[in-house]
């Protein structure tokens, strides 16, 4: 059960205030719900890593929320910063298969739409979203996923770069 | 901190760190910018003396336009830093973009005036004097630039080459905005080029330099 929206910015206003029991129960939420965020979006054998490096940037970067707004869309732009961060990385992922399990419906699903990973990657053109997704998501090579794809490897490559380059412009646009 | 395999390991070594922390506020980021720009003006007004029209109470309109333009376009760009320093997904700041294209009237001002003037046949004449204007008031808005930075280290920016940008459109208008105090000049042209250019140099400052230093 992933705890709601009102019960995560209580707990980390708790937190803000130093109280370790309530900051527990928070990251033990956060991290349930990261997973899931994630989810068809990074490579399996990625995600603890990221999951962790995200804890991590939420541990370092708590004084940046405001107890007066909603906490699950502060998240999810910490969130999406360490994707496109990651994604960034070179690496070429050892495992190519997702997992589906993580892909379950959320308990607020109207406010996951707004501040899911797809409406990000839907902002991009189609051709930048494929190219990221064969390299940087599923781990194929730039020769294979030109061929997958019919582009060219430098449009490959272009398409990456552009697409990287126009994530981190969008993060916190809905 | 070592990253552990173990995720609750992992949080307990957090949960372990946690000290209290004072969430960032608006009003604080506001109210500190707010003082890098009067620091800035002080230093400018006594520091390097007001303008001699200012001492007599007279206001040149295009004096105070300007200068109304350069505070304006300050105070929508440092809106924008402190609002990206608390991420949030469905934040939209573009108040400062439109601020930025009334301030960029000013050189857009000064480069029609100059081609009319060519037009007419008459030698457009640019005063290299000006670049002092611009040297100072890209000096003064270091001022704001060393806050603002300071201020998104502490917070979470997204998009820290944008953030730099601002900071830089933030610091040089502040900078000129306090120099005009002191500069006697009043004519388009030469606030167009120079007063335009202490904002331009430190925006391309600002977008090379100041990423590196808020990346988190």
């Amino acid at each position: 059960m992933i705890a709601d929206e009102a019960t995560l910015a209580r707990l980390m206003a708790m937190a803000q205030s130093g109280d370790r029991q309530a900051y527990a129960a928070l990251l033990e939420a956060c991290q349930r719900w990261l997973r899931r965020y994630y989810a068809r979006r990074i490579g399996p054998c990625q995600l603890d890593d990221l999951v962790q490096d995200t804890m991590l940037s939420l541990h370092h970067k708590r004084a940046s929320y405001d107890p007066q707004r909603p906490f699950l869309p502060w998240l999810a732009a910490i969130a999406r910063y360490r994707w496109v961060d990651h994604l960034r990385k070179v690496y070429k992922a050892d495992e190519t298969e997702l997992d589906e399990s993580f892909a379950g419906a959320s308990d607020e699903p109207a406010i996951s739409a707004r501040i899911s990973l797809e409406r990000l990657l839907s902002l991009l053109p189609s051709a930048q979203v494929a190219a990221i997704e064969m390299v940087k998501i599923e781990g194929l090579s730039v020769s294979e996923a030109a061929k997958a794809s019919g582009q060219s490897e430098s449009l490959i490559k272009v398409n990456i770069h552009r697409g990287l380059k126009r994530l981190t412009a969008i993060i916190e646009k809905a | 901190m070592p990253m552990p395999t173990s995720t609750d390991t992992f949080i307990d070594n957090l949960v372990s760190e946690l000290e209290p922390v004072r969430p960032l506020s608006q009003a604080g980021g506001l109210s500190r910018a707010a003082m890098a720009i009067l620091a800035a003006t002080v230093i400018a007004a006594f520091g390097i003396g007001l303008r001699p029209d200012l001492l007599a109470g007279k206001l040149d309109p295009v004096f105070l336009l300007s200068s109304g333009l350069f505070l304006l376009l300050t105070c929508a760009a440092s809106f924008s830093v402190i609002q990206m320093s608390r991420p949030q997904v469905g934040n939209h700041q573009t108040g400062w973009l439109w601020a930025t294209a009334m301030a960029a009237l000013l050189p857009a001002s000064a480069l029609l005036t100059a081609l009319v003037s060519l037009a007419k046949g008459n030698t457009m004449v640019v005063g290299l004097s000006g670049w002092n204007c611009m040297a100072m008031g890209a000096a003064l808005g270091l001022i704001l630039a060393v806050m603002l930075t300071a201020w998104l280290r502490r917070g979470a920016p997204t998009s820290p080459q944008r953030a730099g940008l601002l900071i830089g459109i933030a610091s040089g208008s502040a900078g000129i905005f306090a120099f005009s105090l002191h500069c006697t000049h009043n004519d388009i042209g030469h606030i167009g080029l120079w007063h335009g250019l202490a904002v331009a140099v430190n925006a391309g400052l600002g977008r090379l330099v100041i990423p590196s230093a808020i990346k988190w």
